[in-house]
């Protein structure tokens, strides 16, 4: 127990040593950048000080010391401070920048040529043989496009609702191409569509799990699209009951485009998780903070 | 003996049209199966020794190109997609015949017509014209070894799934190794000499006994007041430690 009173004393002089390091720093920026009129000012009163109270000695000790610091360091000092403040607005910039990459990779995310040939020949073939069906997968079609083509974007399609009835149009066309082999569920209660969610992630992750978990499955599966709120966070999930994830296959743009625009668009409170059941397929989860619309 | 033929695609209504449009173009050709993926295809092709096979190249399982392979020597192929960039410039320049989806009568009674003067003959030989098609399709996957791109990892009840692309770097800990990406940190049971084999060694480095960082992640290095080299990584304010053994890593150019 003898330690103890050792220890106290040498955290105390560990702060006062990192305290006084602190205060001398910040005295050295003071001086590498005050102008020589104000620091004439400061001296004069500092030998008015000394004077008044019989401390002329250490006076003139503080003006000798700062003229000589000033002279020595405080050109580099200043040009050191000026650099930083410089590389942190770069930094700012580089982070602006980033994010508008980020953007306009989402905006340029492409509707596949295969999907949009493939579902156009469906169209084509359905047409013949059961006009009904056509029209809805047409009109499935052009809703899928007018809200995933960038030209076509609307500026409100920044929220789940959006999003989900993106989707719902996409898995329909996808059902109607694979028919029994693919299951569809929507578990997004009504009052969660005007929060906001970026847009084409939640598309990407259905992609994603018809593409790599159920196209190459040849009995097909269930998709189930998933949002709830827990505390504070939205959770969005898209799991399948496809084949799993290929441990040797790399996780491709889509994901890493999404992981990125979290980052930029919500820094450590969001994040992507993706699981494997036990049950067996890939389940992808979206969380981010949860606002119940756009202005809250 | 009445022509035969197979057609193998994954998406019904398709089947329907080729069969349909096949019955316009050449009344007399018999549709004995078909297929809604690679391998049923092969297995219906061996039952029932069609002439000609109408593959489909994406399907679940196995594809048009794979189950060609087994077939071409059997039969004669004609490929059906509706898009693959790759495969038509492949078609342009080679001899297989191909159609596009959505089949158009007029296209369709040209390949009939090309099918009706090979039938006679000895199916071509394709094969080589094949393999090269199919790495061209995987995007030339089968070139590169396998390295492990997924880490899983025991999070509560759930598997976690972790991209090698997400991690920073692994760090022996005792029976675990510890992996940190920017968010989290996780335990897996795999020791670090197995990652090390596992891993593209082009994306992560070993730099020290216990610690292999990717690549990518490094922001900078540097030398410490003792003496040592250390790696600042992006986005992530922890330092880790070059051993001596592996400072020749981030010698200067």
């Amino acid at each position: 127990m003898v330690a103890a009173p050792i220890n106290r004393a040498l955290d105390f002089v560990r702060e006062a040593v990192s305290e006084a390091s602190a205060l001398w720093w910040s005295f050295f920026d003071w001086l590498a950048l005050v102008e020589w009129r104000k620091l004439y000012v400061t001296w004069f009163l500092a030998f008015v000080f000394g004077i008044s109270f019989q401390l002329t000695e250490p006076a003139v000790w503080f003006i000798l010391l700062s003229f000589g610091v000033k002279v020595l360091a405080g050109g580099k000092r200043r040009a050191e401070l000026t650099a930083m403040e410089a590389s942190d607005k770069a930094n700012v910039a580089t982070l602006e920048r980033r994010l508008m990459e980020a953007q306009m990779a989402a905006l340029q995310a492409q509707v596949e040529p295969h999907f949009l040939f493939n579902t156009l020949a469906l169209i084509g073939q359905l047409i013949e043989t059961d006009p009904k069906e056509a029209a809805r997968v047409h009109a499935h079609l052009i809703e899928y496009l007018r809200s995933s083509l960038p030209q076509m974007r609307s500026s409100g399609g920044g929220t789940l609702g959006k999003q989900v009835e993106l989707s719902r149009a996409y898995l329909a066309i996808m059902q109607a191409r694979m028919k029994e082999r693919l299951a569809v569920r929507f578990e997004v209660p009504d009052f969660l569509g005007s929060s906001p969610f970026p847009p084409m992630m939640l598309q990407t992750l259905i992609e994603n799990s018809i593409k790599h978990g159920l196209e190459p499955k040849v009995a097909g599966g269930t998709i189930t699209v998933r949002a709830h709120v827990e505390g504070a966070t939205l959770h969005v999930d898209v799991c399948d009951d496809g084949v799993g994830i290929d441990l040797h296959a790399d996780e491709g743009v889509g994901l890493a485009n999404i992981r990125e625009r979290l980052a930029l668009l919500y820094g450590k409170n969001a994040e992507l998780v993706i699981e494997m059941p036990p049950s067996g397929g890939a389940c992808a989860s979206i969380r981010l903070p949860y606002r119940m619309t756009e202005f809250d | 003996m009445p022509v035969t033929a197979l057609i193998a695609d994954d998406e019904a209504p398709l089947r329907d049209q080729l069969r349909a449009r096949l019955l316009d173009a050449w009344p007399e050709l018999r549709i004995v199966a078909e297929a809604a993926n690679g391998a049923e295809a092969l297995e219906l092709a061996a039952r029932h020794k069609p002439d000609i096979a109408f593959l489909d190249i994406r399907m679940p399982g196995m594809g048009g190109i794979d189950a060609a392979r087994q077939l071409y020597n059997r039969c004669h192929i004609v490929f059906a997609t509706a898009y693959d960039q790759y495969a038509l410039d492949a078609f342009e320049q080679g001899a297989i015949d191909y159609l596009l989806k959505p089949v158009t009568p007029a296209r369709l009674q040209t390949t009939c017509e090309r099918l009706r003067a090979r039938l006679d003959r000895a199916p071509q030989d394709i094969g080589a014209q094949l393999a090269e098609l199919g790495d061209l399709l995987k995007g030339g996957a089968a070139l590169k070894p396998n390295y492990l791109r997924w880490i899983q990892a025991q999070v509560g009840g759930s598997l976690r799934m972790v991209s090698t692309r997400e991690i920073l770097y692994f760090q022996a800990d005792d029976k675990y190794t510890c992996v940190q990406t920017a968010t989290t940190e996780l335990l897996i049971r795999k020791t670090l000499k197995e990652l090390a084999d596992e891993l593209d060694p082009d994306e992560f480095w070993r730099i020290h006994r216990s610690t292999l960082v990717r690549v990518d992640a490094i922001a900078e290095v540097y030398r410490d007041l003792r003496g040592r080299q250390m790696l600042r990584l992006r986005n992530f304010a922890g330092e880790l430690e070059v051993s001596r053994n592996h400072g020749h890593l981030f010698q200067q150019m």
